[in-house]
């Protein structure tokens, strides 16, 4: 099939030099074209592919998360629109939004390797929840909320000069709250920029208030609403994710389990024993996703 | 004697009772202990009152349906009135039955829908857990009484017997065209259907002051007035992520205003709930790193409701948005609850004069000598004043004639959205 490029408005052009500009997408040009479609009664899948061919980067990285081996697919995806029949709408649509991202902050080191992680975890994540299907998680749900969960950090980086070495002590903090880190020294924290950018691409609100607290042990170890115990989940189960490819990968260590793991089996009603078949049984995935 | 409900093929009062006689012995007997969970729906009366009683029976079968799996070989589940359920879990401590109880608050807050209406009950939930020796009715008072102490601290909480409340979302008393304005305004939060329109003060001297961003929401092609929507939303809790999406869009469009050569401060609105958050500088921070906007183009309005009470944790955000370069205007400064002391405690360099004074200008020449009052009164402490709501000539000719420095009003400009603001700037440096 030979997809065209829909050509761009002055207003995309405007928001896309916005985009390069500022940093950060308002909403995101195609995004939000290829919202405005996917919300529509009956979404035009040839219009969508042709949204997502506007960009040729775009397009090789929707397939390749489609041929990701968390969604299973036997046969390989070779096209913008089996990627979409595959991963839905929802799914496409936010790992466009996620790809977005990606994209924006090309400048600033090593985000390549922390767009993998990422994207890693979201996967694994989403996989984890179909594993664990008596959580009743949407497994799009926890592939979202591994996507954005630290998309604050880019904006950190790219705004103080000194955020690399606060984001050092974080990671390798062991009793304070990773934002708690954060707060010492600087006026706001990744978790809260994070969950305002989400609430601006509106996101639903159990995801940005777990993005707002996804560091934080009180709120994770507490019964009270809000956050609602859906967000509490999202949180365990995306942190569990990034346990298990630390585990096996050594990828961006860090010591938020040793801080939130037990709080986080018990979010998840596992015991010891059944996280060792879990980290079996994911093995492969993790191994097969390099 | 029947000891099932019909409706939802629970237990009803009578089977409940059974269950906590036969439990309270068993626990003495196992030297176990046991928990009554006392969940009693807010707000039922009136979705049965707005709906109807068929509607209200839906609603009660569809949560029955949702706890079914969750309470499942953990507790004895009873429905002991119309909106009232009673779950007895055997071996359950305090802290399992805070957890059971939070488990059972977010089942009932999942959204509801009935028709073409999305409904988002909330519970208020009382516990007791079962003491040596206490007899079954005591027991289910105890857990009956924590209840209502939920339910008095405004709905939507959990209360153990004995113990201090524990604090949770807003509780809320909605009449049937708030239910109906709530739903709409989760449906516009999930489909992205806010946005900003500005609407310019323009100062004495010709020149744009600043932009007020002004939140507006649209659903399904229709507006919804913000006189309907923001109450509500101050109400339920929204006005907070509403607030936080302000911020941002107002910061990164006075950015845009910037790079377009527009040196045009945004005021965006701040309501109470907001600013006294402790996080609320954090959010503020956050917004102007995204835009990369410089602080001394944002403005923050402050609302008169925030006059009421301006504790400590207020005090120390005012400083802090004060301290970060961002500036703060004092808004519908007459009327309400705004008083002399708020322009005593409250860092701000402008206030807005409430449009109660301005519409009825030229002729009341009582509002005239108010106006004329509060604007040297806030020259004095070297406040910018602006007023609000002019829509003729007659109206600016007095207020500039009184000293205020900026006006306001469908005169000028009605608001606008984002994509014709910028054309209107242009237009407007040209005219100067």
């Amino acid at each position: 099939m030979n997809l065209h490029a829909s050509a761009p408005t002055p207003v995309d052009q405007m928001v896309e030099k916005a985009v390069i500009d500022l940093g950060i997408p308002p909403c995101p040009a195609i995004l939000n074209r290829f919202m405005v479609e996917t919300r529509k009664e009956e979404p035009d899948y040839h219009r969508l592919a042709s949204i997502i061919c506007s960009d040729v980067s775009l397009s090789a990285s929707l397939i390749k998360t489609a041929n990701s081996p968390y969604f299973g697919v036997r046969q390989r995806v070779r096209s913008v629109n089996d990627a979409l029949v595959i991963l839905g709408l929802n799914i496409a649509s936010r790992a466009v939004a996620g790809i977005i991202l990606r994209k924006t902050f090309p400048t600033v080191p090593n985000m390549e390797r922390f767009w993998d992680a990422s994207s890693r975890f979201a996967r694994l994540s989403g996989w984890l929840t179909l594993q664990l299907d008596q959580l009743e998680l949407a497994a799009e749900d926890a592939y979202t909320f591994g996507l954005f969960r630290d998309c604050g950090i880019p904006v950190l980086l790219k705004r103080l000069p000194s955020y690399n070495s606060v984001l050092n002590s974080a990671n390798n903090e062991v009793e304070l709250d990773f934002t708690q880190i954060e707060d010492a020294v600087l006026p706001t924290n990744h978790a809260m920029v994070g969950c305002v950018l989400a609430q601006s691409w509106w996101l639903p609100e159990e995801i940005c208030l777990a993005i707002r607290h996804h560091h934080n042990r009180s709120v994770l170890a507490s019964t009270a609403s809000p956050p609602p115990l859906l967000s509490r989940k999202l949180i365990a189960v995306t942190q569990l994710a990034e346990h298990l490819v630390q585990q096996q990968l050594g990828l961006s260590l860090t010591q938020e389990w040793g801080k939130l793991g037990a709080t986080c089996l018990k979010l998840l009603d596992l015991d010891e024993s059944q996280l060792e078949a879990l980290a079996l049984e994911a093995a492969p995935v993790i191994a097969a996703d390099e | 004697m029947n000891s099932v409900d019909s409706l939802t093929g629970f237990l009803n009062r009578f089977g409940c009772f059974h269950t906590a006689m036969r439990l309270a012995a068993e626990a003495t007997g196992n030297r176990q202990t046991f928990a009554v969970i006392w969940l009693d729906l807010d707000r039922f009366k009136q979705i049965n009152e707005s709906f109807g009683h068929l509607i209200g029976d839906e609603v009660i079968e569809n949560l029955a349906t949702r706890f079914r799996p969750c309470v499942s070989g953990r507790a004895e589940i009873s429905r002991v009135g119309g909106d009232e359920f009673v779950l007895l879990a055997p071996g359950f401590d305090r802290t399992q039955a805070l957890q059971f109880a939070a488990e059972l608050a977010d089942i009932v807050q999942e959204p509801l829908h009935i028709g073409s209406l999305t409904l988002r009950p909330t519970a208020s939930i009382g516990i007791a857990i079962h003491e040596p020796n206490e007899d079954p009715l005591t027991l289910l008072e105890r857990a009956d009484h924590a209840m209502f102490a939920a339910k008095s601290k405004g709905g939507n909480n959990i209360i153990c017997s004995g113990d201090e409340p524990i604090p949770g979302r807003l509780g809320v008393t909605l009449a049937r065209e708030e239910l109906s304005i709530e739903s709409t305004l989760h449906e516009a939060l999930e489909t992205g259907g806010f946005c900003l329109h500005y609407q310019p003060i323009i100062h004495a001297d010709g020149t744009v002051e600043a932009v007020e961003a002004l939140m507006r929401c649209k659903l399904n092609g229709e507006n919804i007035s913000p006189m309907k929507f923001i109450p509500v939303a101050e109400k339920t809790g929204v006005i907070i992520r509403l607030g936080e999406f302000s911020l941002l869009q107002g910061a990164m469009h006075a950015r845009t205003l910037h790079d377009a050569g527009h040196e045009t401060k945004v005021a965006i609105n701040v309501s109470r709930a907001q600013l006294v958050s402790p996080a609320f500088t954090q959010a503020l921070h956050a917004a102007l790193l995204c835009s990369n906007v410089s602080p001394n183009l944002i403005e923050l309005e402050l609302t008169e409701s925030l006059f009421m009470d301006i504790s400590d944790t207020v005090q120390q955000n005012l400083k802090e948005i004060i301290a970060t370069g961002v500036s703060l205007s004092i808004d519908d400064f007459g009327t309400g609850y705004s008083c002399l002391a708020s322009l005593k405690d409250i860092p701000a360099g402008k206030l807005k004069l409430d449009r109660a004074f301005v519409t009825v200008l030229p002729d009341d020449r009582r509002a005239l000598s108010v106006v004329k009052a509060v604007t040297q009164l806030g020259h004095e402490l070297g406040m910018t004043i602006v007023a609000e709501g002019c829509e003729n000539q007659q109206q600016i000719d007095v207020l500039l004639e009184a000293g205020v420095d900026a006006i306001q009003g469908f005169f000028y400009a009605k608001p606008m959205p984002d994509s014709e603001l910028l054309p209107w700037l242009k237009a407007r440096s040209h005219k100067i």
